[in-house]
């Protein structure tokens, strides 16, 4: 039986999701939780209680999106009913329409599995609601800060929502990730009773000497001597030790090994005793890829079986997506601070010359109103090898970016309308040739609906 | 002289933060663009080495952790060295952590008094919320820069006053500056200048940078074209004087 007043809840959430659809508002995807839970503040966790096998929290700065969506697939694969929230809707408010959507107009829920992105500073109150049966912990690397003051105070945020994991739930942590691996460590020695699965990258013909100059955990968080890294894979992720011995990477249960990456169009690499591959370009794929594979080892699915299903994803999974329009073909990424975009770039870089980029950047609240990251950007590789031949900067902050450009050495032109500024890469790009768009994550958004408009993509909500 | 700079950044493993590669990156460059030879020597934890070279000096912000861990380093280490480098002369740029620890003191929360190296007359005394967002400030007559306006963004939640022994480095008409009662932003003394904003500061204030620049080389420096520089100043600037921002 559904308590009255959770079944009000839930009726008028459902009926605020319909009508936000209607009207073209989006996907509807916080405002339905938002109205439920102003007549049932615990609809989320009432909800959620009734979710067959139970739920996945996935957190961390960059990557949580596809990790998420690659859970979901693998458990939808086996199959089960997943409830799952969108993309960036990720504080409760997105959590509870994610459920709303799930349950019928009787509060009955038709699913087994809640697979839940969670923002990193709101954590604590996810596990508290969902009481997940394992939560992964990507990276943390440097991400608007000016939101929550300090990467230490996220990091102990994070590390409080662990503690208060149900009995028997796992802690799935990226070991390749300095501050991720003290969360884990300082858990493990504070409570004793948290299982952890740790995983990592062991390929060093996929890592690069050096770390980035966005890195942003380079020092120990026992003793803040200089970490020393053997290889980096993604931004300061990597193989690292304290010079005092101190602090060190933590042994990982699952190691991928054997990476091939294919550009923008997939990476595989071998792990418990399985090629694991899929179609999604650069390395930080390889985490997301793993971390997935981590959280369904965690969750009790089989190696094989995991492999088979994620060979099968579309490559539209990512936050990237590929389109084609008069015979030019469209890669649009999100790129959202120091350690992504660089990430993107290098990837650029492997590709080769002659590229058409238009760059997008805003700072509204969601994108992070500070903007400085964008110098802490290896923007100088689009002046070497890869040799930039179109640099479009658009959005709110298009000057910032554009100047950040000329610092590099590098000419763009600047056109904060993002219409005419799409209408310039059209224009740019040769037949046959490929044109990136890089935003932050408003600026995406706006781009996407633009596409959408102009009837090359399809509407987030119904992909 | 003059035909060689050297930069030297202060910690830069561990006081970089909010961009602060901006700043360092638009020194080097105004530099080159006038011909001139630019060496930048990082002065990490322990290193003092060619310090007594520098032209100028740039000391970022970092995270409380970080900052605390160069704090013994600063004053055992550096102090002896910074005074000197100012007796002789050398510019200065300090932003947000680095300008605190510039000043007398830091008093925590709890009242403790941490002191600082003292080359600016400020004291810092920890706030409670924090100040975030963007600024545009009119800079002080005396700088005598050309436009008066400084555009950048803060997140601090340390309140700093300033003594008798500095002026401010402008007048706050949007955002807090330095503690958000005062109307000051900034401080100034000789060639040492300790402010709040980041964002980066330097590149969107071409006329700021020179003007260290040539405090550091002691001479005049050739214009630049800093149209696009400019463009990005007034986009923000009006922006933020206008009210017009969005969420
Ligand atoms: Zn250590």
């Amino acid at each position: 039986m559904t308590p009255p007043r959770l079944l009000a809840a839930v009726l008028a959430g459902k009926a605020a999701g319909t009508a936000s659809r209607l009207v073209g508002q989006g996907g509807g995807t916080t405002l339905p939780g938002l109205i439920a839970s102003r007549i049932e503040p615990r609809t989320l966790a009432l909800l959620a209680e009734r979710l067959t096998a139970g739920s996945v929290l996935i957190t961390g700065t960059n990557g949580k999106t596809t990790t998420s969506r690659l859970i979901s697939s693998l458990l939808q694969g086996l199959p089960a009913r997943v409830v799952a929230n969108r993309a960036g809707a990720n504080l409760v408010t997105g959590h509870t329409s994610a459920v709303l959507a799930g349950a019928g107009l009787t509060g009955r829920l038709r699913a087994d599995w809640g697979v839940f992105e969670v923002d990193e500073a709101t954590l604590p109150s996810a596990v508290a609601e969902l009481k997940p049966r394992a939560v992964v912990v990507g990276n943390l690397f440097r991400d608007q800060l000016d939101r929550y003051g300090e990467l230490e105070m996220l990091a102990l945020t994070i590390e409080r929502g662990l503690e208060a994991l149900p009995e028997g739930a796992t802690a799935v942590l990226n070991a390749d990730d300095p501050r991720t691996a003290e969360i884990g460590y300082r858990l493990g020695e504070r409570t004793g009773r948290l299982k952890v699965l740790w995983y990592g990258l062991d390929d060093p013909s996929v890592a690069i000497s050096e770390l980035p100059h966005a890195a942003d955990a380079r020092t120990c968080p026992r003793c803040g001597s200089r970490l020393d890294f053997q290889q980096v894979y993604v931004g300061h992720d990597g193989d690292y030790a304290c010079p005092t011995g101190d602090f060190r990477r933590p042994e990982r249960d699952l190691s991928a090994t054997s990476i091939q990456l294919n550009g923008l169009d997939g990476v595989r690499f071998t792990v418990a005793g399985v090629q694991v591959g899929a179609a999604l370009g650069g390395l930080y794929n390889a985490y997301n890829l793993l971390g997935a594979f981590a959280a369904g080892t965690a969750l009790g699915l089989k190696p094989g079986y995991m492999a088979e299903r994620l060979a099968q994803v579309p490559a539209a999974f990512g936050r990237q997506e590929r389109f084609l329009h008069q015979g030019r073909r469209f890669t649009l990424m999100l790129a959202k601070n120091p350690a992504g975009f660089n990430e993107i770039l290098r990837e650029a870089e492997r590709l080769g010359g002659g590229r058409h980029f238009l760059l997008g950047l805003n700072d509204r609240i969601a994108d992070g109103r500070d903007v400085s990251w964008i110098w802490d950007v290896d923007f100088e590789l689009l002046a070497g090898e890869c040799a930039a031949e179109t640099l479009i900067a658009t959005g709110v902050r298009a000057y910032d970016l554009a100047l950040r450009l000329k610092y590099a050495s590098l000419k763009a032109t600047v056109d904060v309308d993002l219409n005419r500024a799409l209408d310039q890469l059209l224009e740019a790009v040769p037949a046959g040739a490929e044109g990136f768009i890089l935003c932050t994550y408003t600026a995406m958004l706006d781009v996407r609906a633009l596409l959408v408009r102009r009837g090359w993509l399809r509407p987030y909500w119904r992909t | 002289m003059g035909h060689r700079l050297t930069i030297g950044w202060l910690y830069s493993d561990l006081m970089n933060i909010y961009g602060d590669r901006g700043n360092i990156q638009t020194l080097i460059q105004r530099a080159r663009w006038r011909g001139l030879e630019v060496r930048v020597l990082e002065l990490g934890k322990g290193a003092s080495e060619g310090i007594e070279t520098v032209d100028v000096f740039f000391f970022g912000g970092g995270q409380d952790k970080e900052q605390e861990l160069v704090y013994d380093d600063l004053l055992e280490t550096k102090a002896i060295h910074l005074a000197n480098a100012m007796q002789r002369g050398a510019a200065f740029l300090a932003v947000c952590g680095g300008y605190q620890l510039l000043g007398h003191y830091y008093q925590t929360a709890q009242g403790e008094r941490l002191p600082g190296i003292g080359l600016l007359d400020v004291r810092t005394v920890a706030g409670g919320k924090r100040c975030i967002g963007d600024v545009v400030i009119e800079s002080d007559a005396e700088l005598g820069l050309q436009p008066r306006t400084l555009v950048g963004f803060e997140n601090h939640s340390g309140r700093t006053y300033l003594g008798d022994g500095v002026r401010p480095l402008g007048r706050v008409r949007r955002g807090n500056g330095n503690n958000g009662e005062d109307g000051s932003e900034g401080a100034v003394s000789g060639n040492i200048f300790g402010t709040y904003l980041h964002g980066s500061l330097l590149p969107k204030n071409p006329h700021l940078t020179d003007l260290i620049l040539s405090r550091a080389l002691n001479r005049e420096l050739e214009p630049l074209d800093d149209s696009l520089e400019l463009a990005a100043h007034n986009w923000i600037k009006d922006r933020e004087l206008s009210g017009s921002r969005r969420a």
